[in-house]
């Protein structure tokens, strides 16, 4: 496969993937500061901002609107909402030919719908939008799903999305470590996870913060933890890298994932929850790390290269 | 209810539907019973059925950077399978004389020496190529794709305007339009044996394939090579890619060492054998042309030079569809095959001549000047719709630079009835049939792009001037005896109806009915 | 008669301001072979190796294209020949100006009759063209007029121009090297309706020589014209074309025959270096 598009098939993944977990977030977030009175506007935005990655230096106290006009809304910055899914669907324009036409076409309908979704959030209020977009994002999952071969092209998108996936759940879970533990609730973060009625089953209607915290970190079956989504990153590397090394783990991409996740598997809950911030932050270092060893490894050099012309009498 | 064709009246060009008013041609006796008791409403709807699947499909080419749906016309345009073979054998005809033009022109000058053509034509063409000179392609072809511009004169006759021999394009449109068709005039579909255009593709690969380099073996590597996404035919370059079942690369995919190229994968580099290049020339390869261009593959012309990579179509192609040498092709189809041309030329004049200067000057109204060099309908002047100023202006060009125009006669095209608003109205067209050349066969593909001019007396119909398209049926021939019917599929002997797929534990509908009679009556 | 041998030494290259991660280039380095000239021996060589690919382009001349991924920070290339030359011949041609006017005769040199960029002149070199055609009864006379007018008013100052200098400015400043006095010349023959073309090749600057004695040579440039045959001149020197010249390439004006052009990916070029080395060997 083309080094061009097994990069854009990447892409693909991550920015559908942070469109939806950024709406969810936002959307969990949002309704929590409208829904308690108590909640100070200004911090919470900055704090939610902050964790995002997109700390802003304004001095104006910040509203819920500009959060969403920030993070939902803005066309110009691929880690917005409606940024991301404008991206994705820039990918994949340049690798049309290789993701099935079912996917394009949603990818190009959810973007050509985004006009609407603006104003959608002017009539309906934020959350028929997020909800518009964690369906359309619904959609191409499950087009991907029964429309991809599982060939190469399908492995570099469902890497994308579980890198995404991690490092979203990491910052999520940030927002609820930053906040002092207090705010937003567990009982918001899981629900923005869609793992509220999972975890009741699981752990049988006992809600406790070290069984919230354990389970979005660390189930094993419920595909929105961090540990799923890191062992799903890296059956994906393993079946990307070419044949089996003599010794050890073939690619770097490989061992950091897989350092991570054993870090998470054969650490004690109690340990982890006792430095959650740390283990946070790791698993941030740990997607950013893996982002430019896959980059190495498979995208090469796949710039343009700007040719200077030169001549002698 | 609203008669579609209410008002219809006979244009001034050959009208393809209607030889009379209100009396349709033959070939289009049932697509017109199928239109007259539609009412507008009913039309309307399928029209922005059409609409709105070639927008999600992104079916699309972008005008001044912007991309939008490239209009398809409700209404087909019908070709009688006599008048096709006419045009088929046109066409094949003219690109084998180009063919032979263009091998002769990079090599021994022959009809250069013969005086058939001027040499000042070929070395004053902007798109003479020294640096293609010497490059011989494995299977000798150079023209892989070609797109043959034609219009309908007032008495109907199929006349070429331009050829397209360096990277034509449409040919997408045309597949598409099939496809969108067929849903949305279904009926039509059914009674009439139209001439399937689905093939284009694997005959494209075919001959690509066939024009491989003596050492790419049995299965030749074959790419499309974009400009990228923001080309405005980049929506074709991705269907041919997808539907050839082949990578669609950009410039810096691929790398070009020692005279070898091949692309950047996942994998590491894979060799490539043969590129379908959908760039200008120009910005191929900046060691021999613009240097400043990013799209291209430095090398990439020594690469084929040495015969280890085939370019399709060759470079250097643009001297065989220069707008001057177009005059000469009716000489080079008699010099090179010995064959009078099956297609006529537009009646044209060649202004180097001082004398045909000073008598196309004279009567500038009533004709159309062209740039030689041209495409897209860029620059054209149709005297008599122009304004005295524009015609004062390209009297000034034309005097200063003749080598750089033609003028023709005025050919008012003919028609097909277009919806524009709530009715069927008569629209200037003209066709692009395509070509594919394997080495040893020209394919014609039945059908053909049919651009419209949407304005009304319109008489230029680039989609870049703000043209539609039309989709093309050419109807199949009535089966002669040189010709057996295909057989019909035999049946499974004994076919027996497979059983019904496996039901669920679903609730049985005394389940249901128990279910629904607990909690008692509601109020 | 008597020929002579000559060996040439052309080292060429450019020097980067860093690594250079890839290169494509052309030279035009290698003597042709044809009845005035007999190549014993020509190769061309590059530093950092690389497989080379000759051909002959569309002029007939000879080109080494080549490659360079390895990261560089100066690219060499070292073409080496032994060339026999001949003195020059009778200088006779037959054209008269009706014979060049046939418009057989126009078509067939149709393409060294068209001015180019380097080679278009002004109104004042125009006229000068129309005033050297009057005045000479034959266009070989003329030819060789225009080459004697170029040759007194333009003087050879090295290094006062670039290969980017045109006929018109050159003829200005009064001054150039042979690339432009030869597309002047070049210019003016073309002006007059003569057939005309750029020669691109060595010269050993020494008349009469001494055998095995190595001299400072360099690239030089001159010019041919059609009257009923070809003749060449040189118009840097005033002298005609013998023993001393090697031809490399022809066509109408340095672009068409540049020693050595490409392009590269990488830092800006800082420098570049030429130097030829002749030896009369016989």
């Amino acid at each position: 496969m083309l080094s061009r598009i097994a990069e854009s098939l990447y892409w693909i993944g991550r920015y559908v993937e942070r469109a939806e977990d950024t709406a969810r977030i936002l959307d969990v977030h949002l309704h929590q500061m409208l829904a308690d009175p108590w909640v100070a506007e200004d911090a919470a935005c900055r704090s939610l901002l902050s964790v995002m990655g997109a700390p802003t230096s304004d001095d104006m106290p910040l509203s819920a609107g500009r959060v969403v006009t920030l993070l939902g809304l803005d066309s110009g910055n691929p880690s917005s909402v409606i940024g991301a899914l404008a991206a994705a669907r820039e990918n994949a324009r340049g690798a049309r030919e290789t993701v099935s036409s079912e996917m394009w076409e949603c990818l190009n309908a959810t973007w050509l719908g985004l006009p609407d979704a603006r104003a959608r959030v002017e009539q309906q209020g934020v959350h028929a939008f997020f909800g518009w977009v964690r369906e359309r994002c619904a959609v191409l999952a499950g087009l991907a799903d029964a429309t991809m071969s599982r060939d190469e092209g399908w492995l570099f998108l469902v890497l994308g999305r579980s890198v995404e996936r991690v490092d979203m759940s990491a910052r999520l879970l940030s927002t609820h470590a930053r906040a002092g533990g207090s705010i937003p609730s567990w009982l918001t973060l899981l629900r923005s996870c869609g793992a509220w009625e999972t975890f009741l089953r699981t752990y049988r209607g006992s809600l406790d913060d070290r069984h919230a915290a354990e389970f979005l970190l660390l189930d094993r079956l419920f595909p929105r933890s961090v540990f799923a989504a890191l062992s799903t990153a890296e059956s994906c590397l393993a079946e990307l890298a070419p044949g089996p090394g003599r010794a050890g783990v073939a690619t770097d991409a490989q061992r950091i994932v897989g350092r991570s996740r054993t870090n998470l598997e054969f650490r004690g809950a109690d340990e982890l929850l006792d430095d959650l911030a740390g283990v946070l932050a790791g698993l941030e270092r740990t997607c950013s790390q893996v982002n430019d060893a896959v980059s190495r490894r498979y995208f090469r050099a796949t710039s343009a290269v700007m040719w200077v012309s030169e001549a002698v009498a | 209810m609203a008669d579609l064709f209410e008002n219809y009246r006979l244009g001034p060009g050959w009208d393809e539907m209607f030889a009379t008013a209100g009396m349709p041609r033959e070939t289009y006796e049932s697509l017109h019973a199928t239109l007259q008791p539609l009412s507008s409403a009913d039309l309307g709807v399928r029209a922005d059925v059409l609409a709105r699947a070639f927008l999600d499909q992104g079916i699309t080419f972008a005008l001044k950077g912007i991309e939008r749906p490239f209009p398809l016309d409700i209404v087909p345009r019908i070709i009688a399978a006599a008048e096709w073979s006419v045009v088929e054998t046109g066409v094949a005809q003219r690109i084998r004389a180009l063919e032979a033009f263009l091998s002769d022109v990079y090599g021994a000058g022959e009809v250069l020496a013969a005086g058939v053509v001027p040499r000042s034509v070929v070395v004053t063409s902007a798109h003479f190529h020294r640096e293609a000179a010497g490059i011989v392609p494995h299977n000798g072809v150079r023209v892989h794709v070609a797109g043959v511009d034609l219009v309908r004169d007032e008495a109907g006759v199929f006349r070429v305007l331009e050829d397209n021999v360096r990277v034509p394009s449409g040919v997408s449109y045309v597949i598409e339009n099939r496809r969108a068709m067929s849903h949305v005039l279904p009926e039509v579909f059914a009674s009439t044996r139209i001439r399937p255009v689905e093939s284009y593709p694997s005959q494209l690969l075919g001959a690509l394939r066939a024009a491989a380099p003596a050492g790419a073996g049995d299965e030749p590597t074959v790419v499309v090579l974009t400009p990228g996404v923001h080309n405005s035919a980049y929506f074709e370059h991705a269907l041919l890619a997808r539907e050839m079942g082949v990578e669609l690369v950009e410039g810096r995919d691929l790398i070009c060492a020692g005279n070898q190229v091949a692309m950047r994968t996942t994998a590491g580099e894979q060799r490539v054998d043969v590129i379908y290049r959908r760039i200008d020339d120009e910005f191929l390869d900046p060691v021999q042309f613009r240097t400043d261009s990013i799209l291209g593959v430095a090398g990439l012309l020594n690469a084929a030079r040495a015969g280890q990579v085939t370019i399709a179509n060759a470079v250097g192609n643009g001297v065989a569809d220069d707008k001057l040498l177009y005059t000469y092709v009716p000489d080079l189809i008699r010099f090179y095959l010995g064959e009078d041309p099956v297609l006529p030329n537009v009646e044209t004049y060649r202004l180097a001549d001082p004398d045909v200067l000073a008598h196309v000057l004279d009567r500038l109204d009533t004709l159309v000047l062209k740039p030689v060099d041209g495409s897209g309908g860029a620059g054209i002047v149709i005297g008599s719709q122009a304004t005295d100023a524009e015609l004062a202006e390209v009297r000034a060009r034309l005097s200063r630079d003749p080598r750089g125009w033609i003028a023709q006669r005025e050919v008012k095209l003919s028609m097909v009835p277009t919806l524009i608003g709530n009715r069927l109205r008569p629209r200037h067209v003209d066709l692009r049939p395509f070509a594919v050349n394997d080495g040893t066969r020209i394919s014609v593909l039945p059908g053909g792009l049919t651009r419209v001019a949407l304005p009304e007396g319109a008489l230029v119909v680039n989609s870049s001037q703000g043209g539609g398209s039309k989709d093309t049926w050419v109807l199949a021939a009535p089966l002669g005896p040189a010709e057996p019917a295909p057989e019909p599929r035999p049946a499974a002997p004994h076919a027996s109806p497979a059983p019904r797929p496996d039901p669920g534990p679903g609730a049985t509908s005394s389940q249901q009915q128990q279910q629904q009679q607990q909690g008692g009556a509601s109020c | 008669m008597n020929s002579w041998r000559l060996e040439i030494q052309h080292e060429t290259g450019f020097s980067y301001d860093g690594r250079v991660g890839a290169s494509y280039n052309e030279a035009r380095m290698t003597p042709r072979d044809e009845p005035h000239q007999a190549v014993l021996d020509a190769r061309v060589a590059v530093w950092p190796a690389a497989s080379t690919y000759r051909y002959a382009d569309y002029w007939g001349t000879v080109v080494t294209a080549f490659d360079v991924h390895t990261p560089h920070e100066r690219l060499a290339v070292t073409a080496s020949a032994t060339v026999e030359t001949l003195p020059p011949g009778d200088l006779l041609a037959p054209a008269t100006w009706a014979d060049l006017a046939l418009s057989d005769t126009v078509d067939r040199w149709h393409e060294l009759l068209l001015p180019t960029p380097r080679t278009a002149l002004d109104e004042e070199l125009t006229a000068l063209a129309e005033e050297l055609r009057g005045a000479h009864r034959t266009p070989h006379a003329a030819a060789l007029a225009a080459c004697e007018r170029v040759h007194t008013e333009v003087a050879y100052v090295a290094g006062s121009t670039g290969v980017q200098t045109d006929a018109v400015q050159a003829w200005r400043q009064r001054s150039g090297v042979c690339q432009d006095l030869s597309h002047l010349t070049v210019g003016l023959l073309r002006a007059m309706g003569v057939p005309a073309r750029y020669v691109s090749g060595y010269l050993h600057p020494t008349p009469d020589a001494p055998v095995g004695e190595t001299v400072v040579g360099q690239s030089h440039a001159w010019v041919e014209w059609w009257a009923g045959r070809w003749s060449g001149f040189d118009p840097t020197n005033g002298v005609a074309i013998g023993e001393r010249h090697v031809i490399v390439g022809r066509g109408r004006e340095y672009g068409d025959v540049p020693p050595l052009k490409g392009v590269y990916a990488g830092p800006p070029n800082t420098g570049q270096a030429v130097e030829v080395k002749i030896t009369r060997r016989r």
